[in-house]
């Protein structure tokens, strides 16, 4: 292809890339780069604020349990999943996408039922008498973490049978020939093939769950906020501008990190390959 | 006295499709036996019910005396190569043998010492770093079964060792296991649907068709004197005449009196002959003649290969590149009654 | 192969909660009384009926449909030149390229909707629903050039030689022999693309004003002020919508084509 006629092609994607979002990016982040009396004094400002700071810290408690608990459930699963006839693979491939195209508003919602003071975790305590008055669910840590892993687990799930689909039955056998048992062969074989899924899943629940929006703001409440919901109410609410753009910066440089930091950890098991030394 | 035996082996597929039926077979210790025949004759799923893959709806495995029919995977202590290898793309070769020993845990030195052992014997040595990718099809042929042997195993599976390679690095690996296998005196099961590869390599072959072992026999009796037409064709046989038994003789259905060394006691039989075998008749001759017109001739190098239109059907004929015979003439074909052989129909 | 009984039973707890919530919704939109119970008493319909009867629903379900839409299109029209450039020609930093094409996933969707009302709306004066559909573009454009790349990526590009060497101009043949052969990668992407862009809540956060505000962010408004079953029945219509649109996709495209 001439040079020309591939510039034409991707240019207008860059274009409108350059005006929706780099330029409005650098005009409302360069800013808070020099705000007070020294160069980022405003991010300085916001880790020494004991509030800011809890927010900060809070949402990066969500994302790593977040991110733990959907990896210990989902890949398990998604070996299950891989090792169904095809039949039951797409069966179940099937129920685990449904939610994910099912709206985050609507899946928030569900846990406000089941966790709310009204809702049925709470009646069924009440009804068995194991309390006398609800026990507060709903606007926790506790119900933003589990509204962020049913949100997640779909994805993780999918991520990983995707790679596991691709391991072929022979190396759980060859594994089992050689005396493994099936625990010991998933540990050193099928869980070290598919860490490449694994660490992709964890990256997408990770910053997935870093940046949410609805799940925290309908299950966390006002006095639960997480920094997606922070940047709103400092904007919204409070005209606090600045503030909301100082925010925004932290998010995608904790989101770059985290990637990046992923990747080389998935660099490094990579080729150690193994733990012979 | 049998080391391994198979004792009427069923095997079902979904409930339904019956795979393996009623299967018997036993193997001396020190023997390699193929297992021979069409994809989908139940060859890979006798090595899978050995393996412990599969556990048979009826029927006993047993080894050494011992039923191991019901004995899982990992405590069976067999080494299997698979058609894929199935080696651990994430572990080097090293890590790769090393697998099963440590499975086994042993010492870092032992393990050591005889994956460096196995290595040897296998020409791996200057491989020990490299990772299953960076290797050639022969190279990992080789891992997988240095990986299969090096845990001392009391039986060695082959499933189709040998199909993704090529032509020529398959004689050298043919050879090499065979090497490798009387060097250690391991008792060994290899499937193949390749007959030359499978002649070549056994002391013993079992052919099979449709869940069962059709025959049992050394590799020359097979080749010479096949029992049944199923074995006669996969093995190369390709000219069939049906024979009826009349006294001494037996007669062809147009009438044609042929006489047969080792006649068996049926009555309706099938008549077998390889082409390089038929001879073209002198005159007089007039016990086991075929007559029929020459259709195609092909060139094979050597001889040159008839197609002959008989009354019994197309008859395939091999005759020395001297002696050509033109399109559309007529032959009188001689089946020599020490090679024409019977077979069940 | 012989199932392990554990992991089956692991497996089954993790589809149950999985699934659930959603049956639980399900139920309740079908309960009588205002206050949303579990399991119902009385069977009714009549919050279905409130979900149609509602003005701002139906509005903001348009404008949604209007925005993923075009935001979509958009998308495919401008991302499939892009993705085809990046997959075909030798152009230096293509790996570049493509990370800039990519970029909008690693910002937050708030931050993307923050910069972008900050940006368009107060300082350009531009319209919020453009500022919206913007904020949306960058929800649609790594879709499509994920999927619509991985399908070029995997398309025998000699075929389209083969069609110059008949005489196609390369327009032509980008036309008659490329985009036929990606298609099931371009209605992947489609659906991936408009499902994900109907469906955002933090991008339309900021962008909405007078008469512009989306379905989602709708809903979500409702269910901070009110606590009735309308959101469960609401809930249950879009999850109809959800299975129908699944069903034509495993029939045309193979269901694993939403796992992307």
């Amino acid at each position: 292809m001439k040079k020309s006629s591939a510039f034409i092609m991707v240019v207008p994607g860059l274009v409108i890339l350059a005006i929706c979002l780099f330029l409005p990016l650098l005009r409302v982040l360069v800013p808070t780069f020099y705000t007070g009396d020294y160069l980022f004094s405003a991010y300085a400002d916001f880790f020494k604020d004991s509030y800011y700071l809890k927010i900060f810290v809070r949402t990066v408690k969500v994302a790593v349990i977040t991110t733990i608990v959907c990896m210990a459930a989902g890949v398990p699963t998604a070996y299950f999943i891989s090792r169904c006839d095809k039949k039951w693979r797409g069966i179940l491939l099937s129920v685990s996408i449904f939610p994910m195209m099912t709206n985050s508003v609507i899946r928030s919602f569900a846990w406000i039922n089941i966790l709310g003071s009204n809702g049925i975790v709470n009646r069924f305590l009440m009804m068995s008498g194991l309390v006398d008055k609800p026990v507060k669910l709903l606007y926790t840590d506790f119900a933003i973490i589990i509204g962020s892993v049913y949100l997640f687990l779909p994805l993780m799930i999918v991520t990983v049978a995707g790679v596991m689909e691709n391991i072929g039955d022979d190396m759980m056998e060859a594994a089992l020939s050689l005396g493994a048992d099936r625990l010991k062969a998933f540990m050193k074989v099928i869980f070290p093939m598919s860490l490449p899924g694994i660490i992709v899943g964890g990256i997408l629940v990770f910053t997935g769950t870093l940046t949410a929006y609805t799940t925290p703001q309908l299950l966390g409440g006002n006095k639960n906020m997480v920094l997606a919901t922070f940047i709103y109410q400092r904007a919204m609410s409070v005209g606090d501008w600045n503030g909301a753009a100082v925010i925004s910066l932290i998010m995608i440089v904790v989101t770059l990190a985290v990637i990046k930091g992923f990747n080389a950890l998935a660099a490094r098991l990579d080729k150690r390959g193994g733990d012979h030394a | 006295m049998a080391f391994m035996t198979l004792q009427d082996i069923d095997v079902r597929y979904d409930k339904k499709k019956q795979i393996l039926k009623g299967l018997n077979l036993e193997v001396k210790e020190g023997e390699l036996v193929s297992l021979l025949g069409p994809s989908g004759c139940g060859k890979t799923t006798t090595l899978r019910v050995v393996a412990g893959f599969i556990e048979p709806e009826n029927g006993v495995f047993a080894l050494d005396g011992e039923d191991l029919t019901k004995v899982p995977v990992h405590k069976r202590n067999f080494g299997i190569v698979f058609q894929s290898y199935a080696l651990f793309p994430h572990l080097s070769v090293y890590d790769n043998v090393a697998f099963g020993l440590k499975m086994r845990k042993l010492s870092k030195a032992e393990v050591d010492k005889k994956v460096k052992n196995i290595l040897e014997i296998c020409g791996l040595t200057e491989f020990s770093v490299r990772f299953p990718q960076q290797m050639s099809g022969g190279q990992r042929q080789r891992v997988a079964l240095a990986r299969a042997l090096v845990i001392e195993p009391k039986l060695l599976l082959l499933d189709e060792p040998l199909s993704n390679l090529d032509a020529k690095l398959r004689i050298n690996m043919r050879v090499e296991i065979k090497r490798i296998q009387k060097q250690l005196g391991i008792t060994t099961l290899f499937v193949t649907h390749d007959q030359e590869e499978c002649f070549s390599i056994s002391d013993k072959v079992a052919v099979m068709n449709q869940g069962v072992i059709e025959q049992f026999d050394t590799p020359e009796t097979i080749y010479h004197r096949p029992k049944t037409e199923f074995v006669a064709r996969f093995i190369g046989f390709e000219n069939f005449l049906p024979l009826n038994k009349h006294g001494d003789v037996y007669k062809s259905e147009a009438g044609a009196v042929f006489t047969v060394e080792g006649a068996s006691g049926e009555d309706s039989l099938m008549g077998t002959i390889r082409p390089e075998d038929i001879r073209v008749a002198e005159e007089g001759q007039t016990k086991n003649i075929l007559t029929g017109t020459i259709g195609v001739r092909t060139f094979l190098g050597k001889t040159y290969q008839y197609e002959v239109e008989t009354e019994a059907g197309k008859f395939l004929v091999n005759r020395p590149a001297d002696e050509s015979y033109e399109e559309g003439s007529t032959l009188r074909l001689y089946l020599p009654e020490t090679k024409l052989i019977l077979v069940k129909r | 192969m012989r199932k392990n009984k554990l992991l089956t039973a692991f497996a089954i707890l993790v589809f149950v909660f999985m699934i659930a919530p959603l049956i639980i919704i399900t139920v309740t939109a079908f309960g009588e009384g205002s206050a949303i119970t579990f399991p119902i008493k009385t069977f009714s319909v009549k919050w279905f009926v409130n979900v149609f009867a509602l003005k701002s629903f139906r509005i903001s379900f348009v404008t949604s449909l209007e925005i993923a839409l075009l935001a979509t299109v958009i998308a495919l029209l401008v991302g499939i030149p892009a993705a085809y450039a990046l997959a075909r020609s030798g152009m230096k930093g293509r790996g570049f390229l493509k990370s800039v094409f990519l970029s909008p996933t690693i910002v937050p969707g708030i931050v993307i909707g923050f910069v972008l009302y900050q940006f368009l709306v107060l300082t350009l004066k531009i319209p919020v629903f453009v500022g919206l559909l913007a904020g949306h573009f960058m929800v649609t454009l790594p879709y499509v050039i994920r999927v619509v790349g991985s399908s070029l990526d995997q398309f025998d590009f000699s075929v389209e030689e083969a069609a110059w060497s008949l005489g196609c101009t390369k327009t032509g043949a980008f036309f008659r022999v490329v985009l036929p052969n990606i298609t099931s990668g371009i209605s992947a992407a489609f659906m991936l693309a408009f499902i994900n862009s109907f469906n955002n809540i933090p991008v339309s956060m900021f962008l909405s004003g007078p008469g512009v505000s989306t379905f989602p962010a709708t809903l979500m408004n409702y269910i901070e002020y009110n606590y009735d079953p309308t959101v469960s029945a609401v809930s249950v219509v879009l999850m109809a919508v959800t299975v129908l649109l699944m069903v034509i996709v495993d029939k045309t495209l193979g269901v694993a084509a939403l796992a992307k």
